[in-house]
């Protein structure tokens, strides 16, 4: 197990708020971490950060992927290394397929590790296996990019160009959102079937129903910009019972 | 601005790469303009005397009317008496028979704009008029048109040899009287092409005609004439690039379509003429007249156009729809870059019953780029059970473009069903960062975008036409994002 | 028609002939200018389909008649009819002048235009200046700051239509965080023709609300040119909804200038016209900053030899990002002898906007029209069950709620006789 991302005192604001306030967190290989936090605490800022989000500046402190600066990196580059955002939000884009995306996405992966671009028929064979995982229908590639996708469908998509491109490490962005409960199994299934020694899963979310279907290795709590608890699993279920107000206290404390 | 917004803006300014000049002795009429000059191009063609009569007519009628002010555009006023109306290359008196004797500079100069003539004309089967500036030097697949019985000849020939038919079809769509830079054209226009289609004759190819304009201050007056008889079927594609130049050249064709009973005519379009420099020096001025008449029942036009090129367009091919169940359409994808400027659109004229229109407008603004949709569907009284549908959206890349919309709908009978939808939106960064997070560079990212904004117009385009389109677009907008 | 000008000379005397109170300067100056301008012609892109050389012609007429200006409408039944319809404050102007009875109303400040203190009335177009230029008076409406009165304002113009050329005028100023809900009718009290120019001029301040409704329903002789021209400062809102009903020429010109941020406006109008009946509605939203936000719809339905025309303009400036604009027309062309010329227009010069705009004509859905009468309607109740659901959309949201019982009756009144003009 080695050390793959590590966050040094990270300091982020967006339009002159600071959002990050000194952030540490390490993440290893084959580990999965959740980050919980009420709302506004920098959940959704930290994942947007290490995606190299033009919005937000980084005022001080280090992140490092695989011991390199990755904040020097522009947001291609940094998915070509292998870093995967599942979006909150994702995003519509009509009038590209979704096939399309997903196989430029994989060829521009391909291509940057030194292999040949992926033929018409592995790809398909590959994403019609990735889509059974996860109980997608085949429409969905010949679709616009999320073009009138439901909650649900969206999420999932988001999983099956996770699965597509199989990246080193995978920041899911409040990715249970919105589901119900065949979406979460299902989007559930597909991240576990991901779990892997040499990749990290990051999950973050606002509620711990997602931790029952995807069992975490390190649970942080995220208050005002900074981690300030950090434990097991049962840290999930304490926190659910006791509500963020806890947190607060905790972090005044 | 973000750094995404820099790099994608330097992206925009890449030049234009079929920019050069052909060095070809240039056989050229003084500028300016008088009868004695319309007199001297009729004579130079051979053209009897009711050619002569027609343009002196036009002339006349050109010299009562005033330039238009009404389109969305700006330019410096043009003076018509500093254009020179005729430019030939020098062999116009024994033209080429084959490619082999077409002077091989010219044949370079399509080598570098990326068209193979012999090798596209063998593989893809397709018979190229090539016009270079004004006269059409090379014609090929004669044969097999004329085994069809498909007439498909340089205007100027066909005003020699086929003296009926052109008497009988010419102004009777666009007349002289139609507009100002028809009426320009009508006098002094110099070449461009013939089509007949006879009864019943599907066209065993495509047609295809690239025009280029090469000779400095030299407007271009094409004049096209296309009739497709009973039952027929034609495609006819046109394509152009200009040579880089610094003075504005006028550009002022005249398209005209006839469509008989169960005829049916696409017209294809991709025009990349030199759009003037990042600061608006120089470009074609585009003022060009198309328009169709479906003047049979069950008749069929299609107009398809790809427009990244010139300063200035103003263009609106048109439709009317005269036959019982005709059917118009007009699908545009129309790019601006930097200082171009666009005022295009179509009309669709319903006069028929059960006639019915299809628009679908894609316009693209990027830079300091202008451009305006200017549409009208007319349903006149007569026209029962028209129906018109039309989409009409912009995509803007840039805080200093604009798009414009000016869709006009009059609609005067009470069975016809009319139906516009217009979007304006920009593509936006949420969109390109999704796209970089899955690894697509933001240069793709915009090309993958702006492709798909204008899918449903490049389906409508002939097979080697789209791919030609689509990587147009891409060189003509690479990485215009705000 | 032969072309009557309104020449200078002709102007000049009926500017002279008028009181020298506070306006004469502003009418003398507008005089200038209209005489300059001149009636706009089908030339002018604006006036494309609407002709004004009745209007014009009945103009010169008059002011060539030494025109009497004084008010000649008598308070009738009509005004009865209509004040006990809607609860509210009521104001009455008669041929373009209030009557002495200026209700006293808590946070609201109202006055005659000859007794205020105008220094300037806007005049930049000619029917702008041409109303300056023989305005008799006209009212100012003055809201404090965060004042809402607890009832709507209502204004009832009623006018003689009695070969008379009538300017009418209504200053319009809300306060910041001010409130009002303001109704407009427009009816007629007799049956000769008449042209009645209207303007009215809004401004809002940061945060102030208006809700306005006009209807306008007049005789079949009677012609007007209505224009508001409303000014929105930072957060403020204007939901105006148009009714037009009677009438022989009308057009309205709805002018919304957005001159600050997160301000909002919303259009509504609704058109019913037949016999020889010409409505013109033109409005124009000017996105001068963003964000803001502007929703917009009109509806007509169109019988007999009716024209109507629609030209909604969306501009964006350049810089007004976070603009986002809707916009439609909807038409329901019932006969084959009325014309319906629609144009919606989008002027974009920002590029993070979301605009969006569209236009339908079309017919009743004959499915729905069968279907109607298989259940045992006849087929004019079944007409008019479509037509009215398809006006209807148009009473909702943005009217002031005082007066919907009123326009519906209006509606269904109107609509009984037009759906009788209906060709099969």
């Amino acid at each position: 197990m080695s050390k793959m991302l590590e966050i040094e005192n990270l300091k982020a604001r967006i339009a002159g708020n600071e959002i990050l306030t000194g952030l540490n967190l390490v993440v290893s290989t084959g580990e999965v971490h959740a980050i919980m936090g009420p709302n506004g605490s920098g959940k959704s800022t930290l994942a947007q950060v290490i995606a190299g989000h033009a919005d937000y500046d980084v005022t001080e402190g280090s992140v490092k992927f695989d011991g390199n600066d990755l904040l020097e990196l522009e947001p291609e580059e940094r998915a070509r290394e292998g870093i995967f955002l599942g979006f909150q939000y994702p995003v519509e884009i009509p009038g590209v397929n979704n096939a399309y995306l997903l196989k430029a996405a994989v060829n521009a992966k391909r291509k940057h590790v030194g292999m040949d671009e992926i033929d018409a028929f592995e790809f398909l064979k590959l994403a019609r296996e990735k889509m059974a995982l996860l109980d997608m229908d085949q429409s969905f590639l010949n679709r616009g990019v999320n073009e009138g996708f439901s909650g649900g469908e969206k999420k999932r998509n988001e999983i099956l160009q996770m699965a597509m491109l199989e990246p080193k490490l995978a920041i899911l962005d409040e990715t249970d959102s919105g589901l119900d409960i065949d979406a979460l199994k299902a989007v559930a299934n597909g991240v576990n079937a991901l779990r892997h020694a040499d990749r990290a899963i990051v999950l973050v979310t606002h509620y711990q129903r997602l931790l029952d279907y995807i069992e975490p290795d390190f649970v942080h709590v995220l208050s005002k910009g900074q981690i300030v608890r950090s434990g097991d699993k049962s840290l999930a279920l304490e926190l659910e019972e006791k509500g963020y107000e806890w947190v607060r206290e905790v972090a005044n404390a | 601005m973000s750094t995404q917004q820099k790099e994608l803006e330097s992206l925009v300014n890449r030049r234009y790469e079929h920019g050069f000049v052909t060095d070809i002795e240039q056989e050229s009429l003084p500028p300016g303009l008088d009868e004695d000059v319309i007199r001297a191009i009729s004579a130079r063609k051979n053209e009897p005397e009711f050619m002569l009569e027609w343009r002196l007519k036009a002339y006349r009628h050109w010299l009562t009317i005033k330039e238009p002010e009404w389109a969305h555009v700006h330019h410096h006023p043009i003076n018509y008496q500093d254009i020179s109306y005729f430019s030939a290359p020098k062999s116009d008196k024994d033209r080429p028979q084959s490619l082999d004797e077409v002077d091989p500079k010219l044949l370079e100069t399509y080598d570098k704009l990326g068209i193979p003539l012999h090798e596209r004309a063998r593989l893809a089967g397709v018979a190229v008029d090539a016009v270079f500036d004004s006269v059409s030097v090379a014609t090929t697949f004669k044969d097999k048109l004329s085994e069809a019985g498909v007439i498909f000849c340089p205007f100027s020939e066909a005003v020699v040899e086929h003296p009926a038919l052109l008497q009988k079809y010419l102004g009777t769509v666009v007349p002289h009287r139609d507009n100002f830079f028809a009426a320009l054209n009508s006098a002094v226009f110099s070449d461009g092409s013939f089509v007949y289609i006879p009864k019943g004759v599907r066209c065993p190819m495509e047609l295809s005609t690239y025009f280029r304009i090469n000779a400095a201050n030299t407007g271009q007056f094409e004049r096209t004439l296309i009739i497709a008889d009973e039952g027929s079927h034609v495609s006819y594609l046109e394509g152009c690039t200009a040579p880089m130049r610094d003075e504005n050249q006028l550009h002022a064709a005249v398209v005209e379509l006839v469509a008989l009973e169960d005829a049916e005519i696409k017209y294809s379009t991709v025009q990349n003429w030199y759009p003037g420099d990042e600061d608006g020096k120089g470009g074609i001025y585009n003022f060009v007249t198309k328009r169709g008449d479906c003047r049979g029942a069950n008749s069929k036009i299609s107009w398809t156009q790809v427009e990244t090129g010139s300063a200035i367009t103003w263009k609106y091919p048109s439709c009317i729809l005269r036959g019982e169940n005709s059917v118009g359409e007009f699908y545009s994808v129309a790019v601006t870059n930097n200082l171009q400027q666009a005022d295009t659109g179509t009309k669709m004229i319903h006069i028929g019953r059960n006639s019915s229109s299809t628009i679908v407008s894609k316009g693209i603004s990027a830079g300091h780029a202008q451009q305006s949709y200017r549409g009208l569907v007319r349903v006149m009284p007569q026209a029962e059970g028209a129906r018109n549908h039309t989409q009409c959206d912009s995509l803007l890349i840039g805080k200093e473009c604009g798009a414009h919309t000016f869709p006009y709908m009059e609609v005067r009978n009470s069975g016809a069903k009319v139906e516009h939808e217009a979007t304006t939106s920009r593509i936006s960064e949420n969109q390109l960062f999704y796209c970089r997070q899955r690894g697509i560079s933001e240069e793709d990212a915009v090309n993958m975008i702006v492709n798909g904004f204008c899918k449903e117009v490049f389906k409508e385009l002939p097979m080697e036409f789209a791919v030609e389109a689509q990587a147009l677009l891409n060189v003509s907008l690479e990485g215009a994002v705000g | 028609m032969t072309t009557q000008v309104i020449d200078k000379s002709l102007l000049d005397a009926a500017v002279k002939a008028m009181p020298d109170d506070r306006l004469a300067g502003l009418r003398r100056e507008a005089a200038d200018r209209f005489v300059s301008l001149g009636f706009p012609g089908t030339d002018h892109e604006d006036w494309k389909y609407t002709n004004l050389s009745d209007i014009e012609a009945l103009s010169v007429a008059w002011l060539k008649g030494n025109p009497n200006l004084q008010p000649v409408s008598s308070v009738t039944d009509i005004t009865d009819e209509v004040r006990s319809a809607i609860d509210a404050h009521w104001l009455l102007v008669r041929d373009g002048v209030a009557d002495d009875m200026l209700p006293d109303i808590d946070g609201i400040e109202i006055e005659r235009l000859v007794d205020a203190d105008c220094s300037a009335l806007s005049a930049d177009d000619a029917l702008s200046a041409f109303n300056v230029a023989l305005l008799q008076d006209g009212l100012r409406i003055r809201v404090e700051p965060d004042a809402a009165p607890d009832r709507p304002l209502a204004i009832l113009n009623i006018d003689s239509a009695r070969q008379r050329v009538v300017q009418s005028r209504l200053v319009v100023e809300l306060a910041a965080g001010a409130r009002l809900e303001l109704i407009e009718c427009a009816l007629s009290n007799g049956s000769g023709s008449q042209f009645t120019n209207s303007v009215v001029d809004v401004d809002l301040e940061n945060a102030a609300c208006l809700t306005h409704t006009r209807v306008q329903d007049r005789h079949p002789d009677h012609s007007g040119i209505y224009r508001l021209q409303a000014s929105l400062a930072r957060d403020a809102n204007i939901r105006h909804s148009s009714f037009d009903f009677g009438g022989a020429l009308s057009r309205n010109d709805v002018v919304t200038d957005i001159k600050g941020t997160g301000a909002a406006v919303g259009l509504n109008g609704l058109y019913l016209a037949g016999g020889e009946q010409h409505i013109d509605n033109h409005t124009s939203i000017i996105h001068g900053v963003g964000p803001a936000t502007s929703d917009e719809e009109y509806r007509g339905i169109l019988t007999g030899r009716a024209q109507c025309v629609f030209n909604g303009k969306v501009i964006v400036a350049e810089g007004a990002d976070g603009t986002n604009s809707r916009q439609s027309n909807h038409n329901l062309l019932l006969s084959d002898r009325a014309e319906i010329d629609t144009k919606p227009e989008l002027e974009i010069y920002a590029d993070d906007v979301k605009c969006a705009h569209g236009a339908t004509v079309g017919q009743l859905d004959h499915a729905a029209l069968f279907y109607l009468q298989s259940r045992g309607l006849d087929r004019d109740q079944a007409k008019q069950i479509l037509t009215r659901a398809f006006a209807a959309g148009m009473l909702s949201s943005l009217s002031v709620p005082a007066c919907e019982d009123f326009v519906s009756a209006r509606l269904d009144r109107r609509l009984a006789e037009l759906v009788d003009d209906v060709d099969d």
